[in-house]
């Protein structure tokens, strides 16, 4: 583990947590992508149920 | 403090739920191997389905049970600080619950509770079944009472102080389990006991069903709630870093405890007992349960964020890197949260209320299921044995690289028995079926997924000999001289001196819990007294 000054510490801790957002974005993303291409492109086109 | 007595306890819950858990897998692969169809001499629906219905027993209703009974008292007691209060009554739950079991068992093995581990009368069990069952809900409900009554006297000891997160997130999920068990209780002793033995001729299916979904879905949440607390009190620790927030978790417990309830119609989308609006409200209320797995996701995350950080990573994805991977702990979240996007994502299809009909009954529901519980809540669960075993037996862990071994092969195991089965229930196959008996296009499509089913189930299986073989020479190997372990609480960065009563009590939200659940549930429910229904004969052994 990298020894980290008590500086940089603080700035670390207090700091927003920019990758975690942009994580769940990432995931939050591909899953509306995920969900519009299950409706839109397989159970749409299944029709309508007999 | 003395704490062999709640090690004790603590010991004797878990190896309940771990032998469950083993004895349950065996009958995973047999299962896969069974439908597969591809070795004849294993053909019998009467044991497949005597099978699948122990093994689903034992998953979900043994090892969680006992599980989060055990792990609850550890809690309450190191997190307190502590002895459990009346742990002679802990002891009289325990065995209760564990009568219960061998009580249940004995249909369940003999093919005279093949219910598929669900209450959907009219399809019936022997009377044991039920009443086994319920003991061991009751044995569930004296550990309720005293995560409850622990919680309550620690306050009232300590006035004005924030309750340890540990416990408030162990008594919430008692307050849940309470709210949770409810529903199947009602089932189970004004119908299903009574239908059993003969006392009644007919039974209301839809009343049933109705309440059967009311346990249904909140039961899920249940079992979760132990993995979300290590999450937020283990994980932060186990990575070098601290909790990002500890309002920020209670307000996820608390949301998950309101609004895990009130929402399981959409197990009902299908049927034709409650009416569009009530399904579609239940439907929403599901969109809204999403929410504190989000809130949980993103605050773990950051968690792992300030961990990595605080180890050297830069960038926008340094940390990731440099978190401990080879910490059971921290691995396993990283593994767990993976399954949990996956398994969340098929949990929105599910919900989705026209989608729903793409996937209702089909194999993309045990797939689900399984991604979510089998995957993430287990994984959790061998996490927390992990770090907790050693505590427990008072010798360091047998192996380390053998856990983290059996964690990966756990998660590859799982994608690899879970991804084909969401593409059968894509392909249109049917779940709760023992073979494919049909020679078409259709149904020879399936065949390549049924092998990698059968793989993964394999390697599933291998990583669960690997978890108990790992925690039994644990505890039986020879006493390690100067070993003190002592469990460590994740702190948060900012700590907390003091909290609104609403994140720091329960009362309030029972209120909001009776209020939301007369709501969705009052109608419904009463409906049944109000109009004229059908009954219908029990069928079933």
């Amino acid at each position: 583990m990298n020894q980290i000054d008590e500086d940089e510490r603080g700035r670390i801790l207090e700091s927003s947590p920019i990758g975690t957002f942009a994580l769940m974005a990432i995931v939050i993303g591909s899953m509306v992508i995920a969900w519009l291409f299950l409706y839109f492109g397989v159970f749409i086109p299944r029709g309508i149920i007999n | 403090m003395d704490d062999s007595a709640v090690r004790k306890l603590t010991l004797g819950h878990l190896w309940v739920a771990f032998i469950a858990f083993i004895l349950a897998c065996f009958m995973g692969e047999y299962q896969v191997l069974e439908r597969s169809g591809f070795i004849s001499a294993l053909d019998s629906p009467t044991v497949y389905f005597a099978s699948v219905s122990t093994h689903g027993v034992l998953m979900g209703f043994v090892l969680t049970t006992f599980f989060i009974m055990g792990f609850g008292y550890y809690v309450a007691t190191t997190s307190l600080k502590t002895p459990i209060w009346n742990i002679k009554l802990a002891w009289y739950g325990f065995w209760i619950s564990l009568a219960g079991t061998a009580m249940a068992a004995v249909p369940l093995l003999t093919g005279k509770a093949s219910v598929l581990y669900t209450f959907y009368l009219p399809i019936q069990a022997h009377v044991a079944f039920y009443i086994g069952a319920t003991l061991l809900v009751v044995g569930s409900w004296i550990w309720c009472v005293i995560m409850l009554v622990m919680f309550s006297q620690w306050k009232k000891s300590n006035p004005k102080k924030p309750v340890p997160l540990a416990m408030f997130a162990t008594s919430a999920n008692a307050m849940l389990w309470f709210w949770t068990s409810a529903g199947v209780a009602l089932e189970v002793l004004f119908q299903a006991i009574p239908l059993a033995l003969g006392w009644i001729d007919t039974v209301d299916p839809g009343l049933a069903r109705t309440l059967f979904a009311w346990t249904l879905h909140p039961i899920v949440y249940f079992w979760l709630i132990p993995a979300y607390t290590a999450f937020y009190v283990f994980v932060p620790k186990q990575a070098g870093g601290y909790l990002f927030s500890d309002e920020v978790a209670r307000a996820a417990f608390i949301l998950l405890a309101v609004f895990g309830l009130p929402i399981g119609f959409h197990h009902l989308y299908m049927d034709p007992e409650q009416a569009s609006g009530w399904k579609f409200l239940h439907g929403v209320g599901t969109f809204i349960v999403s929410l504190p797995t989000l809130v949980t996701g993103f605050t773990v995350i950051a968690s792992l964020e300030i961990a990595g950080r605080l180890r050297g990573g830069k960038g926008l994805f340094g940390w990731i890197g440099t978190l401990p991977w080879t910490n059971p702990m921290v691995l396993s979240v990283i593994l767990a949260l993976l399954m949990l996007i996956l398994g969340g994502f098929g949990g929105v299809v599910n919900a989705s209320y026209a989608m729903n009909a793409m996937i209702h009954n089909t194999a993309w529901v045990p797939g689900h299921f399984h991604l979510i519980f089998a995957g993430t809540t287990v994984i959790m669960y061998f996490a927390i044995a992990y770090y907790i075993w050693p505590l427990l037996v008072k010798k360091p862990l047998f192996s380390d690289s053998m856990a983290l071994i059996q964690l990966w092969t756990w998660f590859i195991g799982m994608s690899i028995l879970t991804t084909p089965w969401h593409v059968l229930g894509l392909l249109g196959q049917p779940r709760r079926i023992s073979s494919v008996v049909y020679n078409n296009l259709l149904t020879l499509a399936w065949k390549p997924y049924e092998l990698a089913m059968i793989f993964g189930g394999l390697v599933l299986l291998g990583s669960a000999c690997l978890f108990i073989y790992n925690l039994a020479k644990t505890q039986l190997n020879p006493a390690v001289a100067g070993f003190n372990d002592q469990i460590e609480y994740a702190e948060p960065f900012k700590p907390v001196q003091s909290l609104p009563e609403y994140l720091n009590d329960l009362k309030l939200w029972n209120y909001v819990i009776a209020v939301l659940m007369a709501i969705s549930f009052g109608v419904p429910i009463l409906q049944f007294f109000f109009m004229e229904t059908f009954g219908s004969p029990a069928w079933g052994y």
